[in-house]
């Protein structure tokens, strides 16, 4: 009954009218921001001391193998925790676009192609790619026993050094992820109006801008785009074949999905794995569960939308440039260019020039403030 | 009249005397078999469990969902458990998309299989 009044309140203003299943999945998309709940299978997870490290070891530029990359080299604070690169560049050119940090711990899956299924897991990935940041398990756990600082600060948050390399690794891995837990984007124009409507203002509700109101109706509506972008975070955290080329040089694809599910199942540090702090495997059960199937070949994870202005360019391998270019690519999708055994979700939008204005002005104002993340000095020693 | 009612008992559907305690469910139903099913409220991209009853019990059951409109299933393969005479519990599925979803309940009994399929729509 209140959705019915909400559209009459809507409707009365001369404003769009959405139906109330639209109000519906507008309601849907928060509200923001989530509370934070810990991590179970990262027992430092949370833990102010284990946040401070991270944070200290995100950008650690001794992490890399050259002593001249840290995690923030691609994943800059000022970009939304991305680099600008179509792919990124660590050691040498990576396959894919760097994904961004923001609101990272509420992902079921990390990377493109969801071969991790932790934040910490996936903290690995890069320390030890040759690509990246080139580490060993044994020099990582070498840097930390050798600086008196970082081994004071394990200490403090996880007790004495262990003597095995790998374990050492994985809770250096737990602290870069309690710290990227933190990584946050705030309210935005959206989250504004979207509460608004929830609680019928007709006066919050006129606050949004009409392009992005038009944008939003197209985005619920006949775009079908919360489909996929779905929640609070705009993503269903799965993974789907958009019609971006996966080859990433003649004679050289990249499988996406396919190729992730298989690295989960035979990593080590996935959650069915010793590492994990959850004796009970609580959060385990899409690794559990996860099949795999030929369409996955090409699938990639789907992102979320918010701060997607900072994040420039898009797609898994940066391969458009603009928001603009993306809403145009939904907008002239070829069939052809999908599986022809995967999925027949997308079609071709065929917006006009001013649907495709409004509906990247709805995009835009899923932006936050910006630079809510200030780095600490770390002038500080730790105090054993 | 006992001779009566005794062949009354054989002749009504299995689906009288199928029971799925609890609360209300969804009812499917063949002329082989009944299947009641009851979920937890569902929302898109989380996990959830299908607590279910078969009557008769067949040797076998698989339990399954997919998007015929979008032309796939889901993610994710739901393990099931017996817990006992009729009742099931499906665990592991995940609907990860909005729209028009179907369930199929895959029943093998006597050397056949029965696919019982019922619809539902996730917003």
């Amino acid at each position: 009954m209140r959705w019915i009044g909400l559209c009459i309140a809507v409707l009365a203003q001369g404003a769009l009218a959405f139906t109330d299943a639209q109000v519906r999945a507008i309601a849907s998309h928060g509200p923001w921001p989530p509370a934070f709940t810990a991590d179970p299978s990262n027992r430092v997870s949370g833990d102010a001391g284990a946040i401070e490290l991270g944070e200290r070891l995100f950008f650690e530029r001794r992490l890399s193998v050259n002593g001249e990359f840290s995690c923030s080299r691609c994943h800059q604070p000022e970009r939304n925790w991305t680099d600008g690169e179509a792919r990124a560049l660590g050691l040498s050119r990576v396959d894919r676009n760097t994904p961004s940090l923001s609101n990272v711990r509420l992902q079921r899956w990390y990377g493109w192609d969801g071969a991790n299924d932790s934040l910490w897991a996936q903290s690995i990935r890069p320390i030890l790619d040759a690509r990246e940041l080139g580490m060993g398990a044994q020099q990582v756990a070498k840097l930390v026993r050798g600086d008196t600082d970082l081994s004071c600060r394990y200490k403090k948050v996880f007790g004495a050094l262990p003597a095995e390399d790998e374990k050492l690794l994985v809770d250096i891995a737990k602290a870069l992820a309690a710290f990227q837990e933190t990584l946050a984007s705030g309210r935005t124009a959206f989250d504004e109006f979207r509460d608004a409507l929830v609680r019928t203002d007709p006066a919050g509700i006129e606050k949004y801008p009409q392009a992005a109101k038009r944008g939003l109706s197209i985005f619920v509506g006949k775009g079908s785009c919360n489909v996929c972008h779905v929640g609070p975070a705009f993503t269903n955290g799965e993974f789907h074949d958009t019609g971006i080329p996966f080859f990433i040089e003649p004679g050289r694809v990249d499988p996406g999905r396919h190729e992730g599910i298989k690295k989960l199942r035979a990593s080590r540090f996935n959650l069915l794995g010793p590492y994990s702090d959850d004796p009970k495997r609580t959060t385990a059960t899409s690794t559990r569960h996860v099949v795999l199937e030929h369409r996955n070949f090409g699938e990639f994870r789907t992102p979320s939308l918010r701060n997607l202005a900072l994040t420039a360019p898009y797609m898994h391998n940066g391969r458009l440039a603009t928001l603009r270019d993306v809403v145009n690519h939904y907008s002239t999708i070829s069939p052809d260019r999908l599986h022809s055994d995967g999925e027949a979700i997308l079609k071709a939008l065929k917006l006009s020039e001013r649907e495709t204005q409004d509906l990247v002005a709805f995009l835009e104002s899923l932006q936050d403030g910006g630079g809510s993340y200030r780095r600490k000095g770390f002038a500080e020693n730790c105090i054993p | 009249m006992k001779r009566w009612l005794c062949w009354l008992a054989l002749l009504a559907p299995a689906a009288q005397a199928c029971e799925l305690p609890g609360g209300a469910a969804q009812r499917v139903e063949s002329r082989k078999h009944t299947v009641l099913y009851r979920t937890v409220p569902l929302r898109v991209g989380e996990h959830f469990t299908l607590e279910f009853a078969v009557c008769p019990a067949p040797e076998a059951v698989r339990v399954d969902a997919w998007m015929p409109v979008h032309r796939h299933g889901m993610n994710y393969k739901a393990i099931v458990t017996a817990l006992g005479g009729e009742r099931y519990r499906a665990e592991g599925l995940m609907f990860h998309m909005a729209g028009q979803w179907e369930f199929v309940f895959e029943l093998r009994a006597g050397g056949a299989t029965e696919r019982l399929a019922h619809g539902v729509r996730i917003e």
